[in-house]
């Protein structure tokens, strides 16, 4: 921030202070829809039964606090139920803190695994919406369109309803959606591991570029190896808790090295 | 902040022995924040920001509703025309049992004009408070993904059951004259009693939509106080007819339900003259509805989508 010229590459997009998040799950039946896969663990090591209702609390983030620049990319590394996806839906503004406080610039677009917006809609309907949605005027998404759908490379499909796509094309046309808006914050939450060798290799170039344009990416994935392609900085999450935060090689390799440690 | 250094927070399994930089204190956050010229995230704007941010937003009400509404009847194979047969076919099941077999006519010149406004501005009430109290919950596919302020779903799902009651309605349209109703100029506030209907709808909409996310059980009693209503509300039988004069009439005559379909059957049957009484009470209902509505829906932004 010293000079004005650099302002834009060491300036903070995302403020996150103390952030804690407990949230409500009703019954056992309904868990599975919330978060995906990220549920039972959480649920066993972090709640309390109620044992007249089925609705319990999950505390998923418990006082994390880091700032990231324009600019950076990070990864999100941790098991299954750390609270990697909460923590992003935080940071994306559709969940609100418990306790502590985020801040951020500009409107964040979150990718996750579930790529569809409206499954009765034509590819070509969600297009429109979801550029809506990201603060695009209509006839910015039209002229938008043609680039979408080619990147995306789904084809024709555009015109059937989203239902009859497979997952890696739900997930190819939400991306493209996602970046044609140039979004000041992009988070990818496993949105890319559906799509095929080609579609990831594209996607990656597309970040890079997203970040050329001073944009922040948040990449939350399993694969280590995307991890260490894309990103420069990782956050390791472990039970609700930022556990390392630092140069990817430092904090994959830590990682990597407490499995070792646990299945010795 | 961070690039280039370490930050443990805490050495459970982590190398111990890193360089670790001062965590920011709130106050360090919030200033740094500010100083960025950053958003605080989670925090509910406030009422009139609220209002202008919904209508930033207008174009996205409308593609999702014309959309939706497209869609509603694209999954079988007679497609659109089923937005017409729908209603004519739930006329002739009404006209079967209460026309012919029940004998609720009473009180009423022209049943079958009577029956038809009955049904099809039931109908839109009926679709629309079911779909709007699902607003959040049925679609949260959007609301986990996308940041807008939330009250554009209800107003969509209203605006969506609008427009595919829209061919019903030319329907009621051409039957009104075929029932034998004298062409009249009161038929042109018909739209109006339409709009006065919709804005109850919406009022209704933003209320259930927060009460259905805050308590999903609610949603199953929904469609129960809609199939009462329909029974009380004059859809096939005259209120003043059956139920007298009294206050137990007045209150069934003039419950929002109820005053939607008397300001319509006022438009466009000779039998009923306008009334003040009517359309006053419609459009208080209107405004009264979806102004607290959008309060009430406002107050709970934030927790949409949360659980």
């Amino acid at each position: 921030m010293e000079a004005a010229d650099v302002a834009d590459t060491t300036s903070p997009s995302v403020v996150c202070s103390g952030l804690d998040i407990v949230y409500t799950v009703f019954g056992a039946k309904q868990k599975g829809t919330d978060t995906g896969g990220e549920l039972p663990l959480v649920e066993r090591l972090l709640t309390k039964r109620n044992p007249v209702s089925s609705v319990r609390k999950v505390h998923a983030v418990k006082d994390v606090s880091f700032v990231v620049n324009h600019g950076e990319a990070v990864g999100i590394i941790g098991r299954n139920g750390s609270g990697k996806s909460t923590l992003l839906r935080a940071v994306a503004g559709l969940m609100p803190p418990t306790n502590g406080r985020v801040w951020a610039s500009g409107r964040p677009s979150l990718l996750g695994v579930n790529a569809v917006l409206l499954t009765g809609l034509t590819g070509a309907k969600n297009v429109m919406i979801g550029g809506l949605a990201l603060g695009l005027t209509p006839r910015q998404v039209r002229e938008r369109y043609d680039d979408i759908v080619d990147f995306s490379g789904i084809g024709d499909f555009v015109n059937l309803p989203m239902s009859a796509y497979s997952s890696g094309m739900g997930a190819r046309l939400r991306f493209a959606i996602s970046t044609a808006a140039a979004p000041d914050i992009l988070m990818i939450d496993e949105a890319l591991a559906t799509g095929d060798a080609e579609f990831q290799a594209r996607s990656r170039d597309r970040i890079a570029e997203i970040r050329r344009d001073a944009s922040t990416v948040f990449l939350v994935s399993h694969s280590n190896a995307a991890i260490r392609e894309s990103c420069d900085r990782v956050l390791w999450m472990e039970q609700g808790r930022l556990v390392m935060d630092g140069p990817t090689d430092e904090v994959v390799r830590a990682y990597e090295q407490s499995h070792r440690k646990a299945t010795a | 902040m961070t690039i280039g250094h370490s930050n443990v927070v805490e050495d459970v399994e982590a190398p111990a022995a890193r360089t670790e930089p001062a965590r920011l204190t709130p106050e360090e956050a919030a200033a740094l924040a500010r100083g960025a010229g950053l958003e605080e995230l989670g925090v509910r704007p406030g009422l009139l920001g609220y209002a202008r941010e919904v209508w930033s937003y207008r174009h996205l009400v409308w593609h999702l509703s014309s959309a939706q509404a497209w869609a509603t009847n694209q999954n079988n194979y007679l497609g659109q025309l089923w937005a017409v047969l729908n209603p004519l076919l739930l006329v002739g099941s009404y006209y079967l049992i209460f026309g012919l077999l029940l004998k609720t006519r009473g009180g009423t010149s022209n049943y079958i004009a009577f029956l038809t406004i009955g049904i099809f501005v039931f109908g839109y009430s009926a679709s629309a408070i079911i779909a709007g109290s699902r607003a959040v919950v049925g679609q949260i596919g959007l609301v986990r993904a996308l940041r807008f302020p939330r009250a554009v779903l209800p107003i969509s799902v209203t605006l969506t059951q609008f427009l595919v009651n829209v061919p019903a309605f030319a329907v009621l349209m051409v039957m009104i004259p075929l029932t034998g109703e004298p062409f009249s100029p009161h038929w042109l506030l018909f739209p109006v009693a339409l709009v006065f209907q919709s804005l109850i709808n919406l009022g209704l909409a933003f209320f259930l939509a927060r009460v259905v996310n805050a308590a999903r059980d609610s949603a199953n009693l929904v469609p129960v106080g809609v199939r009462l209503a329909r029974y009380v509300s004059g859809v096939f039988f005259s209120i003043p007819h059956y139920a007298g004069h009294g206050l137990l009439s007045a209150v069934l005559l003039y419950q929002p339900l109820a005053v939607s379909m008397t300001t319509a059957r006022e438009a466009l049957m000779d039998q009923y003259p306008l009334t003040w009484g009517s359309w006053v009470a419609a459009a208080a209902w209107g405004v009264a509805l979806s102004v607290t509505g959008i309060v009430f829906f406002w107050r709970g932004e934030g927790r949409y989508g949360s659980s």
